[in-house]
């Protein structure tokens, strides 16, 4: 039997001001974040990321080794 | 389970007993007394912080400063005090001014920057398996790989002469050795800088499409960056870019050789060499000694404090180890999610050069035994020598046969 999971809606925030660019989240979900090519910066590339990306923002997150990252649920 | 007391504030660097593994002390601290006080060459008083908790928490903390001119910065060996005492670039640098430099530099190692390498990077890492199955076995896979595939991608996206490398290595070498003088030390450090310049004034005489001509368009060209703070950020950026991962190359492949039900796992899967590599970073760790920190205050964290002017070093191989991240810490296991291991340190000074670092790594270890399926040591193990002399760990040497 499969028990349907209730996946959260969620935001990503970033705090610009102290991301030193490594760009962990961008290989851990290209789809979700980019990087400004003037100084590397993060941006977020949805205010409405799908439920079922949660998942990869979560390791997006937890990876940057910058703690820049977090995952709102909404 | 050993009844033995820790030792009270013993001398710091430990020595090691298995060449593949940390001082067995860091996972006795770990256990009974995690942030260990240690006594250093001159008798100052530092911590290391043994878990990857710690290590993490201090390097993200303001109240821990980064400044290598600090007078009370701890270092292993009186050189190294030398060679803080000198530094310039942004790496001994705590923020704003660490931000302001270090942002002119992010967008040229960007994610998609780097993985827009990769072909230049296996393109490269091919001719050179090529040369060494042209010249045919045994040989150094440290003077034939090792050491050439990080100074041919350094020469390709920086911009420094092919022939200028065993210079550079030379450089990068006598800045991290634990046995050399200050005198020594500081000279190195400055030949290198000095080369620097030299490089700097040949690129703006004629610009290519590289790193360094590109960073001279943008920042020396308008006034805001010196060339003498280039010259600084240039010698970082090149000894850097050499040195951990020519060590990471000898180490991973020694690594693998060592244990060969790990390798055939990696050998029946290439899609594995993303999870193995960050396996082969966290239990290779060259950085032994490294990142540092000194309090600017009374800081109290896991149960002791941490007084104003107290250095601390945050322990890669430690933390590395921790048993509370990574399940039985010593095993290599090329299909552990080893992403939080943190060889290229944490925080504001994570690694800037990381993403390059880790391509280079997943490429050779992928055509590496592809190309030579029966790769093997041809010396024992006994007889490989490891850097123990050095504050960058590796080996020195590697004798292979296929």
């Amino acid at each position: 039997m499969v028990i349907a999971q209730r996946l959260p809606n969620f935001r990503i925030r970033i705090d610009e001001s102290q991301c030193i660019g490594a760009g962990r989240c961008v290989i851990a979900a290209p789809d979700l974040f980019d990087q400004r090519e003037s100084d590397g910066v993060v941006m977020v590339m949805t205010q409405s990321p799908a439920p079922d990306a949660y998942d990869r923002a979560v390791k997006a997150a937890a990876q940057c080794p910058a703690r820049v990252i977090e995952i709102v649920a909404i | 389970m050993t009844t033995e007391q820790l030792p009270e504030a013993p001398p710091f660097p430990f020595t090691r007993e298995r060449p593949l593994d940390p001082p067995d002390l860091y996972a006795r601290a770990r256990r009974e007394r995690s942030i260990f006080p240690v006594t250093l060459w001159n008798g100052q008083r530092a911590w290391l912080l043994t878990t990857h908790a710690h290590f993490r928490a201090v390097l993200t903390d303001p109240r821990f400063s980064g400044e290598f001119a600090r007078p009370d910065f701890p270092a292993v060996t009186k050189a190294r005090v030398a060679i803080d005492k000198a530094e310039r670039a942004f790496v001994g640098m705590d923020n704003p001014r660490h931000g302001h430099f270090r942002r002119m530099f992010t967008k040229e190692f960007t994610a998609r920057r780097m993985l827009a390498l990769r072909p230049r990077i296996e393109q490269i890492t091919a001719d050179l398996l090529d040369t060494m199955a042209r010249r045919g076995p045994p040989l150094d896979l440290v003077e034939h790989l090792a050491v050439e595939l990080p100074s041919l991608v350094m020469c390709a996206l920086f911009g420094s002469p092919y022939e200028d490398h065993t210079f550079i290595m030379k450089c990068a070498a006598g800045r991290h050795g634990l046995t050399q003088s200050p005198e020594e030390a500081a000279r190195t450090a400055r030949d290198l800088v000095d080369y620097c310049r030299r490089l700097i004034d040949a690129k703006e005489r004629a610009p290519a499409d590289d790193m360094l001509s590109r960073v001279i368009d943008e920042h020396v060209k308008p006034g805001n960056l010196s060339r003498d703070d280039l010259a600084e950020i240039c010698s970082m950026i090149l000894r850097a870019g050499h040195d951990t991962t020519t060590n990471m190359i000898g180490l991973g492949t020694l690594m693998l050789l060592n244990h060969p039900d790990q390798l055939a796992r990696l050998k029946a899967d290439p899609n594995l060499v993303e999870r193995a590599v960050e396996e082969l970073l966290r239990l290779g760790a060259p950085v032994q000694f490294a990142p540092r920190r000194v309090a600017l205050e009374d800081v109290e964290i896991g149960g002791e404090l941490i007084r104003k002017g107290d250095g601390v070093f945050a322990v890669t191989p430690s933390a590395n180890r921790d048993e509370a991240v990574f399940k039985d810490p010593d095993r290599l296991d090329v299909d552990r999610d080893a992403s939080e291991q943190l060889a290229f340190g944490y925080g504001i000074h994570h690694c800037l050069g990381q993403g390059l670092a880790r391509i280079e790594l997943q490429v050779v270890f992928a055509q590496l035994f592809q190309r030579f399926p029966n790769l093997r040591l041809a010396v024992s193990e006994s007889e490989v020598s490891f850097k123990s002399d050095m504050q960058i760990y590796g080996v020195y040497r590697l004798p292979v046969a296929w």
